[in-house]
Parts: C-alpha cells; sequence; structure tokens
C-alpha cells in the first residue's frame, strides 16, 4: 500500500523492480516504444499505450499465458480539460482482473480532443459494449467499430456530454416522449413485442427491457437503461472526499454500508492512511450484516415475482431489526453515511453487542424459515432449475463478479483473494456454484448469509478496543471536546475543514466484495481537495448488460425468474 | 363484531350529530359515505425507483403495516389504484413515463411525493435529475427526509384520508413553470472562475488590489508542517 510513486518513459530506463511484473514486460517486450509509460502507484500497475495498439494490447492482456486478464472489470473516459501535465486531453482507462494469477492492471491510452476516436474492443470483452457507449455518452469518444455507439444514460433530446469539464453540471434537456423501440423489429413482423418497464413490478427499480416474443420464447431482446442516472460522477467531482459519503450511501441502497466502507478504503489506499483496527472491525461486522439484507432483499424479492409473498414477509424482519442496529449506531436506517475516510464518523454504542447478537439470532431465524420454505421447494427448484444459465468463460467475458460469478463456478471472492479490511484474519468459506443457473445463484446467496454470521461472531468475539478513527490530523477531524479547549485542534478543525482532505496527485483503484459483486472506485486525484474523476464501477451494470442476450430463446416468464436473481439494483446501475 | 353490529350502533357515537335512537338511524350527505368508503380503501401504485422504494417496502411489510390505514392493496398498474406513491429520485429520462402513469390513472386521484428528491432533486442538482416531479405532476403531500422514515409515510397517508375527507384534491403541477430549469445550487464553476478572473484583470487595470484580499502585515515564523498547526 505504500510504494512509492515510479513513472517511467520509453525516453528512460524502467526501474527493474516495475519490469519484473509480468504484465509491464510482456507488453513493452510485444510494443516497444508504444508504450508510453508504465506506472506503479498505491500497488496498482498501470499501462499506457499508444492509441494505435489499443485493441492489440488488449488481446495481449487476456490471451498471453502468463498473463490472462480475462475477466474485464471496467473502462471509462477521462478528462483532463486544460491540464498542462497531459499529452490529449481525453484518456480512455481500462481495467482487468486476472482470476489465475490474481491480479489487476490499469491499461490506459490518450485520445486527442481533435479526433476523439478509439477502436472499439467489444470483439475482445463482450462486457465493454455498454462501457463504450457510455464513454461516447459522456465524453463524446468514439469507439469506431462499435456495434451501436448511441445515448445509454442520458436521454435522446440531451446535448452535449455532461461529463466534460466544461459542461456546466446543472444543465437541464427535456425530453418530451419516451423511446419507443429499443429492438429493430421488420416491418410486418409477426412477433409480438412486449415492453417491461420502466415501471414494471418484476423490474426491481427502473430499468427496461423490450423483448420480441414468439408465442412464449423470447427471440430477441434490448435492454435500456439510465431511468436512474443521476449523475453521482460528476457530484463526486464537486464535492471533497467526506462530501462524497452520503451520494456512495444511493449507490446500492439495499446495503448501503458497504459502499461507504469501499469509498473509505478507496481513498485510505490513496492517500495511505489505515483506519485503526476497532473501526475495521466494527466495518467488517456492519458490512456483512449489509450483505445480509442485500441477499434478503434478492432472494425475498425473486420469490416474490415467482408469486410466493410470504417468504417477503419472513425474511424483512430480520431487515428491521439490522435497520435497529445501524440505526442506534448512526441514526439512520438506510442511508447510514456512517464511515469516515480513516474511520468511522463515532463509536458504537454500549449495547452494540447485544443488539448483534440480536439481529444474528434474528437473520439465523428468517434464515431457517426461509430455507425451509424455498430450498426443497418443488416450484422454486422447478421454476430455478437450469433456468438463465450463465458459463464460466461468458461470464468472465461480461466481468461477471460476485454471487453470480461464483455461481458460474469462478472462485472469486475480494475478500479472500485480496483480503482488505482484516478479512484475512477470519475463517468463512466461499460458496462456489457448478450449473450458473438461477438455482446456483440462489443457493449462493442462501450460504453467504451464513457464512456472514460466521464472520460476525468472530469478529464479535473479539472486537479490539480503542479509538475508531485515525489520529491522522490531515484526516480527522479532532475530538469536538479537544477543538473547544485547544488552539491547536481548533486550528487542524479549521484548516481540515476550508482545505478538505489533500491526496497526493495520482490514481488509485480501490475495490472491495459488495454484495452484488467487485465494487470498485477509481480515483483520479490532481492534488486538491475535489477529486478530478471518480468512476465507480458497479458490479450490476456488467451483470444486467448480459441479461437480454441470456434471456433470448427462452420463455418469458424465466425472464422474470432469471432478473430477480441477478439482483440489479438501479442506484448502482445508472449512479 | 360484525357489519350488523356496526349499524346496530355499537360502534357510532351517540352523541354525534346525525347519529339519531341511539345510533339506529344515521343521516349523512351520500358524498360522506363515499368519501368515508374511498379514505378507508386506498389502493396506491408504488412507482419505486431508487433508495425510497427500499423504505416503502418496509412500509408496506409486516412491521409497519399499511394494512391498518386499508391501503395495502398495492397495484402496479395505474388504471386499479387512486394513489400514486413516487418513491425515488425522477431523473428527466423518466419525465414522459411518470406523466403517462398519472394520466392512466382513474380520477380521483392523489400523489405522495416521497422524500426529498422527488420532491425537489434533493443533492442530485446536476444535470439528468428533475428538480421535483411537481414539474410534471400534480403533488398532494410532499413528505421530507432521505430517505422519509416510515412513520412520515404513515402520517403522510394519513394526511392523504384527510384531503380525502375534505374533499380536496390538486390538479396541476405546482412546478411547471420550471419545466427543465436547472437545479438551483450547482453552480458553472468554470463560467464563475472566468467571471473572477475578468472582475480581477478590470480591477488591477484601475490599480486595485482583487476583491476578497486582506492585506494584512506578514508574521515570519519557522516553517511547520502545514496540517499540524
Amino acid at each position: 500500500m505504500s510504494t512509492m510513486a515510479s513513472v517511467t518513459t520509453n525516453t528512460a530506463p524502467a526501474p527493474p523492480d516495475i519490469l519484473t511484473k509480468p504484465a509491464a514486460r510482456v507488453l513493452s517486450e510485444a510494443l516497444g516504444d508504444n508504450v508510453l509509460s508504465i506506472e506503479d502507484f498505491r500497488g496498482d500497475l498501470a499501462i499506457t499505450v499508444e492509441r494505435k495498439t489499443w485493441v492489440e494490447a488488449v488481446r495481449l492482456l487476456r490471451d498471453h499465458p502468463e498473463l490472462g486478464y480475462e475477466l474485464f472489470l471496467d473502462l471509462c473516459g477521462v478528462d483532463f480539460l486544460d491540464r498542462e501535465d497531459r499529452p490529449e486531453r481525453f484518456e480512455v482507462v481500462l481495467h482487468l482482473y486476472s482470476v489465475s494469477h490474481k491480479h489487476h492492471v490499469r491499461l490506459k491510452t490518450p485520445v486527442p480532443e481533435s479526433d476523439p476516436k478509439v477502436d472499439t474492443i467489444t470483439d475482445v470483452f463482450r462486457g465493454a459494449s455498454w462501457f463504450e457507449r457510455e464513454a461516447w455518452d459522456l465524453y463524446g469518444i468514439v469507439f469506431e467499430g462499435h456495434p451501436k455507439l448511441i445515448r445509454l444514460l442520458t436521454h435522446d433530446s440531451f446535448v452535449g456530454h455532461p461529463l466534460r469539464k466544461d459542461y456546466p453540471t446543472a444543465r437541464r434537456f427535456v425530453l418530451k416522449d419516451a423511446k419507443k423501440m429499443l429492438l429493430d423489429v421488420p416491418e410486418g413482423a409477426e412477433g409480438l413485442v412486449v415492453n417491461i418497464g420502466p415501471s414494471h413490478p418484476s423490474m426491481h427499480g427502473a430499468f427496461r427491457v423490450q423483448a420480441l416474443l414468439d408465442g412464449e420464447t423470447v427471440q430477441d431482446a434490448e435492454a435500456e437503461i439510465g431511468y436512474m442516472h443521476r449523475n453521482f460522477e460528476k457530484m463526486a467531482e464537486e464535492r471533497t472526499y467526506w462530501q462524497v459519503i452520503p451520494y456512495t450511501d444511493r449507490l446500492n441502497y439495499c446495503s448501503s454500508f458497504m459502499n461507504g466502507h469501499g469509498w473509505a478504503l478507496a481513498v485510505e489506499k490513496l492517500l495511505g492512511v489505515p483506519a485503526p483496527p476497532r473501526a475495521e472491525a466494527i466495518r467488517v461486522i456492519l458490512s456483512e450484516f449489509s450483505r445480509i439484507m442485500d441477499h434478503i432483499i434478492c432472494v425475498s424479492t425473486n420469490v416474490v415475482d415467482l408469486g410466493g409473498i410470504t417468504p417477503y414477509f419472513i425474511m424483512f424482519r430480520a431487515r428491521e431489526v439490522i435497520y435497529e442496529l445501524l440505526e442506534a449506531c448512526c441514526g439512520a436506517r438506510l442511508t447510514v453515511s456512517y464511515v469516515r475516510i480513516g474511520g468511522l464518523a463515532q463509536d458504537v454504542p454500549d449495547d452494540f453487542e447485544a443488539r448483534c447478537r440480536k439481529a444474528l439470532a434474528a437473520v439465523r431465524d428468517v434464515w431457517k424459515a426461509a430455507h425451509e420454505l424455498l430450498t426443497r421447494n418443488v416450484i422454486v427448484m422447478n421454476r430455478f432449475k437450469d433456468v438463465g444459465v450463465m458459463d464460466r468463460d461468458e461470464a468472465l467475458s461480461w466481468g461477471w463478479t460476485g454471487p453470480c460469478l461464483r455461481g458460474s463456478g469462478v472462485d472469486y471472492d475480494v475478500r479472500k483473494d485480496h483480503p482488505y479490511s482484516g478479512y484475512d484474519s477470519y475463517d468463512f468459506d466461499v460458496p462456489v456454484g457448478t450449473n450458473g443457473d438461477c438455482f446456483d445463484r440462489y443457493l449462493v446467496r442462501m450460504e453467504e448469509m451464513r457464512q456472514s454470521t460466521r464472520i460476525i461472531e468472530q469478529a464479535l468475539a473479539r472486537l479490539p478496543s480503542g479509538p475508531v478513527i485515525t489520529d491522522d490530523k490531515r484526516v480527522a477531524l479532532p475530538p469536538k471536546s479537544e477543538v473547544y479547549s485547544n488552539i491547536e485542534a481548533l486550528m487542524n478543525h479549521f484548516k481540515l475543514v476550508y482545505e478538505g482532505i489533500l491526496p497526493p496527485a495520482g490514481e488509485a483503484y480501490g475495490y472491495t466484495e459488495g454484495a452484488n459483486g467487485e465494487l470498485g472506485y477509481y480515483i483520479v486525484s490532481d492534488g486538491r481537495k475535489h477529486p478530478w474523476r471518480l468512476k465507480v464501477r458497479p458490479p450490476c451494470y456488467n451483470i444486467y448488460q448480459a441479461f437480454p442476450h441470456m434471456i433470448q430463446g427462452e420463455m418469458l416468464a424465466d425472464a422474470i425468474a432469471t432478473i430477480g436473481g441477478l439482483n440489479v439494483i438501479a442506484g448502482e446501475l445508472d449512479r | 363484531m360484525g357489519l350488523l353490529d356496526l349499524f346496530k350502533g355499537k360502534f357510532v357515537d351517540p352523541t354525534y350529530p346525525g347519529v339519531h335512537g341511539g345510533g339506529n338511524i344515521i343521516t349523512t350527505s351520500l358524498n360522506a359515505v363515499v368519501r368515508w368508503g374511498r379514505r378507508s380503501s386506498i389502493w396506491p401504485m408504488p412507482f419505486g425507483t431508487a433508495c425510497c422504494a427500499i423504505e416503502f417496502m418496509a412500509l408496506a411489510a409486516s412491521h409497519y403495516d399499511l394494512a391498518r390505514f386499508g391501503a395495502e392493496v398495492l397495484r402496479f398498474t395505474p388504471r386499479q389504484s387512486d394513489l400514486l406513491f413516487v418513491a425515488g429520485t425522477i431523473p428527466d429520462k423518466l419525465g414522459p413515463v411518470i406523466r403517462t402513469i398519472y394520466g392512466q390513472m382513474p380520477e380521483p386521484k392523489w400523489v405522495i411525493s416521497m422524500g426529498v428528491c422527488a420532491s425537489t432533486g434533493g443533492f442530485y442538482r446536476s444535470y439528468h435529475v428533475m428538480q421535483g416531479i411537481d414539474e410534471v405532476v400534480p403533488v398532494d403531500v410532499y413528505v421530507p427526509g432521505c430517505p422519509p422514515s416510515p412513520e412520515g409515510l404513515i402520517a403522510a397517508v394519513m394526511k392523504i384520508q384527510e384531503m380525502i375527507k375534505n374533499g380536496e384534491q390538486t390538479k396541476s403541477p405546482q412546478g411547471a413553470h420550471r419545466v427543465g430549469a436547472a437545479g438551483a445550487g450547482a453552480i458553472d464553476r468554470r463560467a464563475r472562475r472566468e467571471a473572477w478572473a475578468k472582475d480581477d484583470a478590470a480591477r488591477r487595470e484601475q490599480g486595485k488590489p482583487p476583491r476578497g484580499v486582506l492585506s494584512l502585515p506578514v508574521i515570519q515564523e519557522p516553517s511547520r508542517d502545514v496540517h499540524n498547526g
């Protein structure tokens, strides 16, 4: 975490320690002068290549036997308007992960403003399709060869590319009529076109699928998102690092605490300031409770879609108890804003352990009831088994992570493979499915809830004492009592409020295991108090992207059973 | 306790005006009876888009139990409902959708705007978020909070019941005059920075210092870590 920044370009010889990293070595051997720079900052390997070798580099990263970066994570644009230190205005940034070798890589390419074009990588990674559309929509970067480069997040009456730095934050355009057709249905076609969403009981949130039916079989489907695009990334560019915390709560609002946890860890990684052990343990406890809450929503609403409403009423009882626990800790039920950079807002109440035990008991109670109602239920089995099958390689290419990827048989869990917040000191298992169908995803979620209770038990048994926020005065506010009685604390307080947290200039990708997958925050900092660019890697974005392709050839009712088990959360999907 | 008991006057306050013969005879207006029926059997349609929808689920679930107010029959089609719960942020992309949904509801109909995002855009003062659903649909009750607590929502439902009892209904969108207006509070920082630079240059030409600069004597101090006081 505390690696010194070292930058190399092709004019200066690269330090040998960077070239020992396989990705750096392979790319510089294969591409030569087309590798513009290789950086290693905070343990993130970042390689910048020439635009003309973009696709070649991506292919090499995926296919080279030593690298094997087969999990597509994220692709985004960055706008460096008026920045003297950057050669071109735009940059396209790709994040990949190698499941076999367990490391990340960041690949970048500069794109000039006068000719904002890059070749598409949709042939290499299927999941890149929506990311490229998004980068076009928000930055106006054209991906040549993309099959359908149209607006994704903003609406059709929108003019301009809103995430460019010269676009005013609040300039709006009014949409008069919704888009009627998403699919290209030929004139006189016999099939029936069905719209599911944006307001539909089985769409858990505002998103839309249009399906062309032949009888009850889906022939073709197309999805549309952006109905919940509320500009988290643009807002974050105008907020300080603390002020982003309430926005993160509203990404995946079913498990708010985990988003804040991930955000705090990402900023702490950028700053190089760890949180104290007590704060980390409390974060783990509340994150695992949030995971349970999220899985409860996913499983229970999925079963509501199948027509069984009882599990919903039963399982929500546990959510209420967890809500009470969160309310006791921070005063809010759903959108908690409890983390701070470097720790937590305040210590937990005295009866924290008792409340946790009560919540654990409630979780076990409803888990058992739901398990007895559902797992061997013949209706659930018939509706879930061999439905919505996603095989391993496809899932990786789409960029699936989390319970859905593990349901498809890939053993990748950030908590195990890249432990954070002390997850390596807890004993827990990672359930992995075999068939990749809805039933496996259901089983993975049920087992994860059980494993979460195990982690909470262990964390409670050895909850360390001590402070809950770091004493680094550049990051954390001093206690109020000291501010009122001590001039130094007063000045620290003033400086911190006035100037904000000032991280070093650089880039960091912080990633945690969110409830539906790898939740990543890619922060570009220019050393000032606002992030220059913040890109969220929302897990369900990749998952939902695959959905219209999964349901082709299946029955319409199976599509409904599938969507609930993917746990798509609109706030996180569209940000 | 059956319907017969009610008519026998067992649960009717005999001192109430319009109640005669110990509750055996009730005189009232047809309007009052209809409104009594309406307010006791609201069929809401939840139009949940974001975080507020999760809190709405908590309201509908067993702990808070909306059924106590006769409003538990959630309909996911606007054609069968008379109360629209708009729960969550409404981006501009959903503008036509929410207008269609409101138009499909049969009269009389009421709208609850749940949470600050639906009411004013909340802290999303940005390029794609409607700054309050009253730009396109009339709103009867605004519930503050992010998200509002279920108790707040129960109060809102009771407020709607009161409005039904009094025969009140909002007919036109209150914020129609500001459709598409930029969110208040969000600034075009670049324009502001340029305006400041222009102002500074103009003052420099006149030989004046830039605005907001105080000239204080500089105290020389040994340099210390800037953040540690």
